[in-house]
């Protein structure tokens, strides 16, 4: 572990220099800090199966990026489904397809606008607060206290939030699926008068185990990265003040990056196994 | 006195084995291009008050985060109550700085605590599940040594600097160190809670019988609590001894300090 921590804290060292240094070549720079973030990942493995288990911990933090998301993110949802909705409408009713609207929406709700969505929000709102976080713990050498306390701040701090983000980024999103078909409810209601049933039956009728795990399954990828780029541009941020701002900054707009990134992975990777 | 009365000291010093707790032989360390520690000698003993003086930049800090393992050595010997710290792994580590604690600049307080559970955090970390009376009286005892006993239940930042301070000491003082390492421990308050800071030490020292290492640049609390003083240039153990050798020294810069 020791010898994981000084690689990482070399590679920190190397690429804060780097950074700093404007003549050297900005691909350098980024395969710095892909080396730096891929000893930071391997450590999180390392640690995250060795005990003492931070149970306490991990349970806080689920409640914190979990709980404490969802008014957010179930606001966002049903937005979605009402706009979704009435936006599809008049599409749908030039081919005399009405009817095929929770359908449709449905579909593009669970397969792809929910998942992505929350994803973004969860990487705006918990990314984005790890980051700061662990940033303004460094600065003020609260990291280092809890290390001379006998603390294993990568573990208490780093995998804890790695874990809970991975965790509860899915189960956010299969509420926000749902709370987005409230949302269609309501917009499908606005100019018709379609029965909770109906939509119901519609909706189920149109979606399948395909639509729903590949879905689910990406989700937990969307949560490691959030949570992991996070924690990466917070626990090695620059020591000043100027470093957290930095940090939250970087994990929103990489953390974002990364759910494309895997979006688009994601995508080709079910549509082999579709075919 | 010069580099080599330093020497001359430490050797005086390791001659008394039995009470050496810290010792530190051609110590050296840099990061990148710059060389902040280069050759250091130091030693130090059961129950003193070491103080480290020196010129910002002169690599005090670097010295005693050193000593936690907080960083890693390049060259030479650090030994803590004899045991070799770049030998030491990562468990043993862990249990040697039981024995030592480290009062920062900042205080570095959890701010996401309140006072009682940044108190409560390094026992729980350290001696695992114990019963909540002892916990308390523990708490309690840690708060009443620093004189913080009614802000149990605020948080950090309600606190003022001096009370952040001691809370910063309260926590570090809950595990019973041998060692206390100090940085900077009056920096940015006012001359009167300075003082009592100082005599904070004082009396931390007096009932703990800790050793400590005090790094500061307040020649008030230098006078108060040291029983030796080193003062550091360059990476360098530039003088030592007692601090009326070191006001009356010959060498202009030395006093200066002082002044």
């Amino acid at each position: 572990m020791q010898q994981l921590q000084n690689e990482n804290q070399e590679a920190e060292l190397i690429t804060d220099d780097i950074a700093e240094t404007v003549s050297v070549p900005i691909v350098k720079r980024f395969f710095l800090e892909v080396s730096s973030l891929t000893i930071f990942t391997l450590r999180f493995f390392k640690e995250v199966f060795k005990p003492p288990y931070e149970f306490n911990e991990l349970m806080k933090q689920s409640f914190l990026n979990g709980y404490k998301s969802f008014p957010l993110i179930s606001i966002t949802a049903f937005i979605m489904g009402l706009v979704l909705t009435i936006q599809s409408r008049p599409s749908l009713a030039k081919f005399g397809a009405e009817s095929w609207l929770p359908a449709m929406v449905a579909v593009s709700i669970v397969r792809e606008i929910g998942p992505t969505i929350t994803a973004l929000i969860f990487a705006g709102k918990v990314g984005s607060g790890i980051g700061a976080e662990l940033a303004s713990m460094n600065v003020t050498e609260q990291i280092d206290a809890m290390q001379v306390s006998g603390t294993n701040p990568f573990k208490y701090l780093v995998v804890t939030r790695v874990l809970s983000a991975t965790l509860m980024l899915p189960l956010l999103v299969v509420l926000a699926d749902v709370v987005g078909m409230v949302g269609s409810f309501v917009g499908v209601n606005l100019r018709g008068n379609v029965s909770g049933s109906l939509f119901l039956s519609q909706v189920f009728q149109s979606l399948d185990f395909k639509d729903l795990f590949p879905a689910v399954v990406k989700t937990f990828f969307f949560g490691f990265a959030i949570g992991l780029i996070g924690s990466y541009k917070g626990y090695n941020s620059n020591k000043g003040t100027e470093g957290v701002g930095k940090a939250a900054n970087s994990a929103v707009v990489f953390g974002s990056l990364m759910v494309f990134l895997i979006d688009m992975v994601a995508v080709q990777i079910t549509s082999l196994f579709q075919n | 006195m010069t580099a080599s009365a330093t020497s001359i000291t430490a050797e005086h010093n390791k001659k008394q084995n039995a009470l050496v707790v810290v010792e530190m032989e051609h110590l050296k360390k840099s990061f990148g291009n710059n060389h902040v520690l280069q050759d250091i000698n130091l030693v130090l003993t059961k129950g003193e008050n070491l103080v480290i003086l020196g010129k910002s930049g002169t690599g005090k800090s670097v010295l005693i985060k050193c000593i936690v393992g907080l960083v890693d050595v390049d060259e030479g010997t650090l030994c803590i109550f004899g045991q070799n710290i770049s030998e030491l792994k990562d468990r043993e580590l862990i249990v040697l700085r039981k024995k030592i604690g480290f009062l920062f600049q900042s205080g570095a307080l959890y701010d996401s605590m309140t006072v009682r559970e940044n108190l409560e955090f390094p026992l729980r970390r350290q001696l695992g599940s114990i019963p909540k009376e002892k916990m308390n009286s523990l708490v309690e005892e840690a708060l009443q040594d620093v004189g913080l006993g009614e802000a149990i239940d605020m948080t950090p930042s309600e606190l003022s600097g001096g009370m952040r301070k001691r809370l910063g000491l309260a926590r570090t003082l809950i595990l019973k160190p041998e060692i206390m390492l100090y940085d900077e421990p009056t920096t940015g308050l006012d001359p009167i809670t300075s003082r009592e800071i100082s005599h904070l030490i004082l009396e931390v020292q007096k009932k703990y019988n800790t050793s400590s290492i005090i790094i500061t640049h307040d020649i008030e609390c230098t006078k108060l609590i040291a029983n030796r003083i080193i003062v550091m240039k360059d990476g360098t153990c530039a003088a030592e001894g007692s601090y009326a050798d070191l006001a009356n020294s010959t060498d202009a810069w030395i006093r200066s300090f002082f002044e």
